[in-house]
C-alpha cells in the first residue's frame, strides 16, 4: 500500500517535472525541472530496491550532467528566454503520432500481461553482485567504455588548449 | 629538503602559541575595551565613544609594532613643509597596483631637509578607499619619505572626501615614526645615516682624488709651461 | 506500512534533527572564540543568560551569543532583489540545508535508544557511502540557485566558483574513500565501521594515512572552508552567492554549511578513524556515541584551527592544486594500497613493516615530486619605474 502510494507520487513528480522541463522557456528553470525529474526517477529505482542504480542515477544525472548544463547555459545569451515568441513547430501532428507509437510499443509488454522472463528473478541487486558482473563477464565492456571517456577527456583539454602561438623572442623581457 | 606541507604546519604552531598564549598574557590581547556597558547611555554618533586624548597613539601603539595600515609621509622637523623628505618624483605614483596616489610637482623648489633646494609635492592625494597596503610605495621609495602608518580609525561620514587623505593629513614626523615602529624606523634612521656616511666618504675621496689631479694636472702644465713658453704666446 | 515502522523511522531520524542544529548553534560560539583568542582578541562575551537584566552580570563566555544571533536572524527584514528570480531565491536555501541534513542519516551514528528498532537506518543501505557522496553534490546547485536567483554579478561569480570548485575537488574526495571501500569490500557505512574495531583504523595504514590526508583537504574544499572559501571570498566578490540574502534565509544557508560540516567530518570519521570504535565502548556501549560525536567536533576543531592560519588559494592555485596534486596522488594511493594489500596477505612479520614503511616512502615521494613539478616559478617582484 505505501509503495503504491510512494509510486504514483514520485510517478507524477516526474511527469509533471519533464513536462515543466519542456515547456519552460527560461533555461535555467528547465534544467532545475529536469533535476527534479531526475530526482523523481532516483525515487522510483529505490522503491525497485536497485539502491545502487538509484545513487548513480543522483550522482550521475543531477551532479554531473545537470552541472553540464548549466555550464553550457551560461555560456549561452539570453537565458531566461522569451515568453512573447512561440516556437511554432510544422510537423507537430506527426510528431504526436510518433510519440503515441512508442509509448504503445513501451507498454506492450505491460498490457499483453506476459509472465516474467526467468532471469529476472536471478538478479541480486546487491552492490558486490554488480561489481562482480562489472569485472568478471563485462570487463571488456567496461574497459572500452573507459577508454572512449579517457579519449573524449583528452581531446577536450586538447581542443580546450586551443593552437599555441610561438612567443615572439623578445617578449620574454 | 623541507618537509611537505611543514610551511602549514609552522603556521599553525603560531596560531597555537596565540591562542594558548592569549589566555596567560593579558598584554598579548590587542583590542581594548571602549568601557561601554550596557548601563550607560549609547553612543548616538560614531566616533562619540568615551576617548581619552591622544588614545588613538596608544590604541595603535598596542597594535604590535608589525602592523600597517595605509601610508603615510615622513618629514624629519618640527616644521613639515620644511623638512618633508618627498621631492615629488612620483614614482610611487606609478609604481601603485590600484593607482590611489595622486602627485603635483611643485613648480619652483624649495630646500627640504637635505639642505639643497629640491621640488616637493604640491599636492600628494591617497585614496585609502583604493590603497589595498600592499607597501609598494614604501619599496620603491629612494628618498625613504613614505612609510607605512598604522592608524586604523578612519572612519568617517563622507565617503568621498572623507576618505581621501590630503598631504597634510598624511604628513607625519619621524619621532612618530619611531613611535609606531621602533624597530623598523630604527634600522631605516642606521641605513639612511651609513648611506649618508658613504655618499660623503665617497664624495670626499672624490674631491680628494679630484683635487690630487688637478694639482697634478697643474704640476704637468707648469712643467710643460717650462718646456714650451711658445705656445702660450701663441695662444693669447 | 505499520504504526511501527513510522514509529521506528521518527525515533531514528528526530534525534538527527535536534542533535546537529543545537551543535550547530554551539559550534559558531566555538568558532568564534577560537578564531578570536588566535587573533589575539576575546571573543564574543557579553550576551549571556536571556532574560536576566543585560545578561552582563552571567554573561558564561558569551554562551547566549548563538541564541541571540538566531534571534536576531529571525526578526531581521527579508529583503528580495527588485529583479531577482523570486521562487528560486527562496528555494535555494531551503535546498542547500535539505541534502546537508539528508546526508548525516547515513552516517553510522548509532543512539543508546536506536538499538531496538527495526533496520530503518539508511547507514545499512548497500550502498550508503556512495549515496552520501551523490546526495553531497546536490549542495551545488542550491550554491548555483542561490547565485544566479538574486541577480547579482558578485552572487553569480560565487555560484560559478562554487561549482568549478565541487567538482574539481569532488573527484579526490572520492577516490581516496574508494581505497577504504576497495579494503573493507564494502559500501555500507556500518560494515566499514566495524571493519575498523580493535584500533584497526584505517589512519594507522599508510594508504590510509595518505587518503585521510586528501579526503580532509578536499572535504574542506567541497564545504567551503577556509582555505578554499571561494565562493564565498568577501574581500573579492563581497559574500558570493549569499550577498544578497538576508535575516532568516542567510540564517539557513549558514545552517546548512555548518551542518555540511558535521556530515562531511562524520564521514571521515567512519572512513579512517574508526566510526565509534574507542576505549571503553566494549564495556559501555552508548560511548560508542559520545566517541563519535568527539571526533567530529575533533576534525571541527582543526577546520577552525586551520581557519584561523592560513590564507585564501587563489582560483588558479585552487584548481592547479586539485588536478595536478590530488588527482595524481589519489590514484597512485589506490594502486599502491592494492599492491600492498596483496602483499601483505602472504607476508608475515617483519616483512609486513617493511612494506608498510616503503608504501608510507613511496607516497611521500611521489608527493614530494608533484610538489616539486608543481612550483610555480615565483621572482621577486619587479618595479618598472623605481631604479
Amino acid at each position: 500500500m505505501s509503495e503504491q502510494i510512494a509510486f504514483w507520487m514520485l510517478s507524477a513528480i516526474a511527469v509533471l517535472g519533464a513536462l515543466v522541463a519542456v515547456r519552460k522557456r527560461n533555461l535555467i528553470h528547465g534544467v532545475f525541472a529536469l533535476m527534479i525529474f531526475f530526482a523523481a526517477l532516483s525515487g522510483l529505482f529505490l522503491l525497485l530496491l536497485a539502491e545502487f542504480i538509484a545513487a548513480v542515477q543522483i550522482l550521475v544525472y543531477i551532479g554531473a550532467v545537470g552541472i553540464l548544463l548549466l555550464f553550457a547555459i551560461m555560456l549561452t545569451e539570453r537565458v531566461t528566454g522569451d515568453d512573447g515568441r512561440r516556437m511554432t513547430s510544422r510537423g507537430w501532428f506527426w510528431g504526436l503520432v510518433v510519440a503515441a507509437a512508442v509509448f504503445v510499443i513501451l507498454l506492450l509488454p505491460a498490457i499483453q500481461e506476459l509472465p516474467p522472463p526467468e532471469a529476472a528473478q536471478a538478479i541480486d541487486p546487491s552492490v558486490k553482485e554488480l561489481g562482480h558482473k562489472l569485472m568478471n563477464p563485462y570487463v571488456v565492456t567496461l574497459e572500452v567504455l573507459a577508454l572512449l571517456l579517457t579519449a573524449a577527456l583528452i581531446g577536450a583539454v586538447t581542443a580546450a588548449q586551443g593552437v599555441r602561438i610561438p612567443k615572439e623572442e623578445d617578449s620574454s623581457e | 629538503m623541507s618537509l611537505l606541507g611543514g610551511g602549514i604546519f609552522k603556521g599553525m604552531a603560531v596560531t597555537l602559541r596565540n591562542f594558548v598564549g592569549s589566555y596567560f598574557y593579558k598584554d598579548r590581547l590587542t583590542t581594548n575595551d571602549y568601557s561601554w556597558r550596557p548601563s550607560d547611555k549609547l553612543p548616538q554618533r560614531a566616533g562619540e565613544y568615551p576617548k581619552e586624548e591622544g588614545e588613538q597613539l596608544r590604541d595603535t601603539t598596542t597594535v604590535t609594532n608589525y602592523s600597517r595600515n595605509f601610508p603615510m609621509l615622513l618629514h624629519d622637523g618640527s616644521e613639515p613643509m620644511d623638512t618633508i623628505r618627498c621631492v615629488a618624483c612620483q614614482i610611487c605614483e606609478r609604481e601603485c597596483p590600484p593607482q590611489c596616489i595622486y602627485i603635483e610637482k611643485s613648480t619652483e623648489k624649495k630646500e627640504n631637509a637635505g639642505g639643497k633646494p629640491q621640488f616637493f609635492p604640491a599636492t600628494f592625494d591617497i585614496d585609502v578607499s583604493v590603497c589595498m597596503s600592499c607597501q609598494i610605495c614604501v619599496e620603491v621609495c629612494p628618498f625613504d619619505a613614505i612609510v607605512m602608518n598604522s592608524q586604523f580609525e578612519l572612519s568617517t561620514p563622507d565617503r568621498f572626501g572623507g576618505l581621501l587623505l590630503r598631504r597634510d593629513d598624511l604628513l607625519k614626523s619621524n619621532g612618530y615614526y619611531h613611535k609606531i615602529h621602533p624597530e623598523e624606523a630604527t634600522a631605516r634612521d642606521k641605513r639612511i645615516a651609513e648611506e649618508k656616511a658613504a655618499k660623503e666618504a665617497k664624495k670626499k675621496a672624490a674631491a680628494e682624488a679630484a683635487k690630487k689631479m688637478a694639482e697634478e694636472k697643474a704640476k704637468a702644465e707648469a712643467e710643460a709651461n717650462e718646456g714650451t713658453p711658445d705656445m702660450e704666446e701663441n695662444t693669447e | 506500512m505499520s504504526l511501527d515502522l513510522i514509529r521506528d523511522i521518527l525515533i531514528a531520524t528526530v534525534p538527527l534533527l535536534v542533535i546537529f542544529p543545537t551543535l550547530f548553534a554551539f559550534t559558531t560560539w566555538l568558532e568564534r572564540k577560537a578564531l578570536a583568542r588566535i587573533q589575539n582578541r576575546v571573543g564574543p562575551n557579553k550576551v549571556g543568560v536571556p532574560l536576566t537584566r543585560y545578561g552582563g552580570r552571567f554573561s558564561l563566555f558569551g554562551l547566549g551569543q548563538p541564541l541571540a544571533d538566531g534571534i536576531k536572524m529571525l526578526f531581521k527584514e527579508n529583503i528580495v532583489p527588485r529583479d531577482a528570480d523570486r521562487l528560486f531565491h527562496l528555494l535555494a536555501p531551503i535546498l542547500a540545508l535539505i541534502p546537508a541534513m539528508l546526508v548525516l542519516c547515513f552516517l553510522p551514528l548509532e543512539f543508546p535508544w536506536t538499538e531496538s528498532l527495526l533496520p530503518v537506518q539508511a547507514f545499512l543501505l548497500d550502498g550508503a557511502v556512495i549515496f552520501f557522496f551523490a546526495i553531497t553534490g546536490l549542495n551545488t546547485l542550491a550554491i548555483f540557485m542561490a547565485g544566479w536567483a538574486s541577480r547579482n554579478k558578485y552572487s553569480l561569480l560565487g555560484g560559478m566558483r562554487a561549482i568549478a570548485q565541487m567538482i574539481s575537488y569532488e573527484i579526490p574526495l572520492v577516490l581516496s574513500a574508494v581505497v577504504v571501500v576497495m579494503m573493507v569490500g564494502s559500501l555500507n557505512a556500518a560494515e566499514i565501521a566495524n571493519a575498523q574495531a580493535d584500533w584497526n583504523w584505517f589512519v594507522f595504514t599508510p594508504w590510509g594515512l595518505a587518503a585521510f590526508v586528501i579526503f580532509f583537504i578536499a572535504s574542506l574544499a567541497e564545504i567551503n572552508r577556509s582555505p578554499f572559501d571561494l565562493p564565498e571570498a568577501e574581500s573579492e566578490i563581497i559574500a558570493g552567492y549569499f550577498t544578497e540574502y538576508s535575516g532568516f534565509k542567510f540564517a539557513l544557508f549558514f545552517l546548512g554549511e555548518y551542518i555540511a560540516m558535521f556530515a562531511i567530518s562524520g564521514l571521515a570519521v567512519t572512513l579512517f578513524l574508526g566510526g565509534g570504535a574507542g576505549p571503553g565502548v566494549a564495556a559501555l556501549p552508548w560511548l560508542s556515541t559520545v566517541w563519535f560525536i568527539a571526533k567530529i567536533f575533533a576534525l571541527i576543531a582543526v577546520m577552525i584551527w586551520l581557519r584561523g592560519t592560513l590564507p585564501r588559494l587563489r582560483v588558479d592555485q585552487l584548481m592547479g592544486f586539485a588536478w595536478k596534486f590530488l588527482l595524481p596522488l589519489s590514484i597512485l594511493n589506490i594502486i599502491v594500497a592494492g599492491f600492498a594489500w596483496h602483499a601483505q596477505q602472504q607476508a608475515s612479520g617483519i616483512l609486513k613493516a617493511i612494506i608498510w614503511v616503503a608504501c608510507l616512502l613511496i607516497l611521500y615521494a611521489t608527493a614530494k615530486g608533484l610538489d616539486q613539478l608543481n612550483r610555480p616559478n615565483v621572482r621577486p617582484r619587479e618595479y618598472k619605474y623605481a631604479e
